[in-house]
């Protein structure tokens, strides 16, 4: 078991850019995105690092580049203190200490095979004796509180519902016994009522076996109840993380503010004011900042040159030119900086 | 709608009896739009059929946003699509009534009537669907055609309905359409795929539109979108209603998000409804367990950091026949009775409140304390008239 806090998987300006088709009949235009640009991230034992951010904010491929599903263009992974070859294809050995748990287990879990298929799998391929599998996969569905394991083993997946086949979908992750748990958005697709037991479970595990989780998700709310870091991505880009749940508490980023206004909150009367739909991923704004075309507070610099992540309070950073002042920072900023120390809330 | 078929085409071959009055002179009710009365659908048939929804009375008043909330599997979406008659076999409507409202309809040159959903003809399903009654699917990328562009949907939609319009009329309604929720007339010519999530759930909402129906049904319009676009558009949905007055059904997992657009919320369960309340009250005073259990499985964004659980355990089988109540295996509060006697749904207190729970039989200070709760006296208590609000505004 690892020591708590220990950095098991750290990924250092990891980037992934495609290319995408951009007209021309003749000669063909190339665009590139920036799904992700020079994200760096630190998942350390015992600790789960929420990663939030809307559908095109590249969470889902920080998840894949994570997991060395999907090539980085540039940047660097390190596993447990050692540097990963990034170029080269993915191991056996880096497989069965990094897992990823998908967003839909309908789709994930093989549908014509029986739970103990999918589970046996992954055994066999990394070397568990054939006489042991049975006993391990009811070790691991017992940890995800399938009980009792054998009613489950028998059965297929559209026997199961949705909560219990996504706890089925953790447990194979689980059966290589992962230091690293990568979880794209586990809840989305689940009741209401059954999504609390599924972070319960990813808590339970991070906290009892010291694994790592990544937890991508939407809903900045969810990302509250587990988090011991919040990440928020926006167009490819982290633009402000914290420690704990300080930046939900004093959010520094508009865009931040903006996931936070957007929870359905019976109790919130009133709203910032939530500008034009996001039309872009990455590549639409060349320069300055990318949340500038939708943001309520921007200014001349915000188009012209990108803002720098910049420390808002302890442990606490965000790209935003209102908090990184400089001399080049319009008066306009500097006003509402005045205001309250933070920005001030509209 | 083709203003051939109105009045009853004559050489229809059922004469309506009394019971089943097709088409009569004057509406029952002007308030009301749809009135669902001791309605149950069964999957299959037999011993193996799937008791989907059972006993479910329904009312939507005009003007206003009935939210249906409850998990996958609680019969929501059957209640709703059975009443329209769009399910097919296997699903087989075993008892009930359901009625439509509708008003007089100058565009097409109708009179006030009342049509009796299950006793209709397909004619006259047709006559009404779209044109009184439209529907927003969940997932807008199935229910837009990919192989056609935006424009073809809208020209469908107008050309079967509104046989008068000529093409450029056509097109001028579509860009006037799209205007009403946020989208550039340059979207006509792009196909679905080309479009974004939020784009193609506007699209639907502006063609459920197209032909300024009296209900408009939303089955989990923004359960595939993220947050952000989910509050546009939800936001859009609320302006729209107060320009136009439609009645809307609101079919959603998400609670909290119904209690933001609904006036009254049901909360299925099972295939009933366990509780009916105004949104505000249901919110602030859930008298149903399951309810209470719904509105702690979402993780606040304020307040203390508390360990939640949500509801434990999982719906029961539909497919077996249920003893007592339904919810008795998941409720932390269930007494001996329930095991034995279904509950009924019966009005509590005042403000409207209907409530299935053995809990509320006795006296309220038996009651668990969080079931006890009072609503509270805020501001929010102003939302049940909230469309009235808008419209004057």
């Amino acid at each position: 078991m690892n020591e708590e806090g220990k950095s098991l998987l750290e990924a250092r300006g990891l980037s992934r850019h495609f290319v995408v088709r951009a007209g021309g009949t003749i000669i063909r235009k190339k665009r590139i995105v920036r799904a992700v640009d020079d994200v760096s991230l630190d998942l350390r034992a015992g600790r789960v690092t929420a990663v939030v951010g809307e559908s095109g904010s590249g969470k889902s491929v920080l998840a894949r580049m994570l997991a060395r599903i999907v090539a980085p263009t540039s940047g660097e992974l390190v596993l447990d203190g050692s540097p990963v070859a990034i170029k080269q294809k993915r191991t056996l050995a880096y497989a069965s200490k990094v897992q990823l748990v998908l967003q839909d287990p309908f789709a994930s879990v093989n549908p014509v095979h029986r739970i103990r298929h999918s589970l046996e799998r992954p055994l066999l391929i990394h070397g568990a004796a054939k006489t042991d599998v049975e006993s391990l996969s009811e070790s691991v569905l017992a940890r995800v509180s399938l009980d009792p394991p054998s009613r489950y083993l028998d059965r297929y997946p559209h026997e199961l519902s949705g909560g219990q086949l996504q706890r089925v979908s953790i447990a194979r992750a689980l059966c290589v016994k992962p230091q690293v748990l990568l979880a794209d958005e586990p809840i989305s697709m689940l009741d209401v009522s059954v999504r609390l037991g599924v972070l319960n479970l990813l808590r339970g595990l991070c906290d009892e076996e010291r694994l790592a989780v990544l937890y991508i998700t939407h809903d900045i709310a969810s990302a509250r109840y587990i988090a011991d870091e919040i990440v928020v991505m926006y167009a490819g880009q982290v633009v402000e993380q914290s420690k704990g749940t300080r930046l939900i508490d004093e959010p520094a980023h508009p865009y931040t503010r903006l996931l936070i206004a957007s929870v359905p909150d019976p109790a919130a009367l009133t709203r910032d004011q939530v500008k034009g739909e996001h039309a872009f991923t990455g590549a639409a704004v060349s320069e300055g900042c990318r949340f500038y075309p939708r943001c309520p507070h921007a200014m001349e610099i915000c188009r012209t040159s990108e803002p720098p992540m910049s420390e808002v309070g302890e442990g606490h950073m965000a790209r935003c030119w209102l908090h990184s002042y400089t001399s080049e920072v319009s008066s306009g900023a500097l006003t509402v900086r005045q205001r309250g120390g933070t920005v001030s809330k509209q | 709608m083709s203003t051939s078929s109105l009045p009853r085409a004559p050489h229809h071959d059922v004469a309506p009896s009394d019971e089943t009055a097709l088409t009569s002179a004057k509406p029952e009710s002007n308030d009301l739009v749809l009135e669902v009365k001791d309605f149950s659908v069964d999957y299959g048939w037999g011993e193996r059929a799937v008791r989907a929804v059972r006993n479910v009375d329904l009312d939507v008043h005009r003007s206003q946003v009935l939210g249906i909330a409850g998990e996958s599997g609680s019969g929501k979406s059957t209640l709703v699509y059975a009443v329209t008659r769009l399910l097919r076999s296997p699903a087989v409507i075993t008892g009930g009534d359901a009625r439509l409202f509708l008003e007089a309809d100058k565009d097409i040159g109708s009179d006030a009537r009342t049509l009796d959903l299950l006793g209709a003809s397909e004619r006259e399903l047709r006559s009404i669907r779209w044109s009184q009654v439209s529907i927003v699917l969940q997932s807008a990328l199935n229910a837009l055609n990919p192989v056609l562009r935006i424009s073809a949907e809208f020209d469908e939609v107008l050309r079967t309905h509104r046989r008068d319009m000529n093409r450029h009329q056509r097109r001028a309604r579509a860009v006037e359409l799209l205007e009403l929720v946020g989208l550039n007339e340059d979207r006509l010519a792009r196909f679905p795929h080309e479009l974004s999530g939020g784009q193609r759930q506007r699209i639907m909402i502006a063609l459920a539109l197209a032909l300024d129906p009296q209900l408009v049904i939303m089955d989990e319009p923004t359960t595939a979108l993220d947050v952000v676009t989910q509050r546009e558009i939800i936001g859009e949905l609320r302006d729209l209603r107060a320009r136009f007055g439609f009645a809307m059904i609101f079919i959603t997992h998400d609670l909290a998000l119904l209690v933001e657009i609904a006036d009254e919320i049901a909360v299925m369960y099972a295939g009933t409804i366990v509780e009916r309340a105004p949104a505000a009250s249901l919110h602030d005073a859930p008298r149903h367990p399951y309810t209470l259990g719904l509105l702690n499985s979402s993780p606040p964004l304020h307040g203390e950091h508390r360990e939640l659980v949500g509801i434990p355990g999982s719906p029961p089988d539909l497919a077996q026949s249920l003893v007592g109540c339904s919810f008795r295996a998941r409720c932390p509060y269930a007494l001996e009775r329930c095991a034995r006697e279904a509950p009924p749904l019966v009005g509590i207190e005042d403000g409207g409140r209907m409530v299935a729970c053995w809990l509320h039989d006795g006296s309220p200070t038996n009651l668990p304390e969080p079931l006890r709760r009072k609503a509270s006296p805020t501001a929010r208590d102003d939302l049940a008239p909230r469309a009235a609000k808008e419209v004057r505004s």
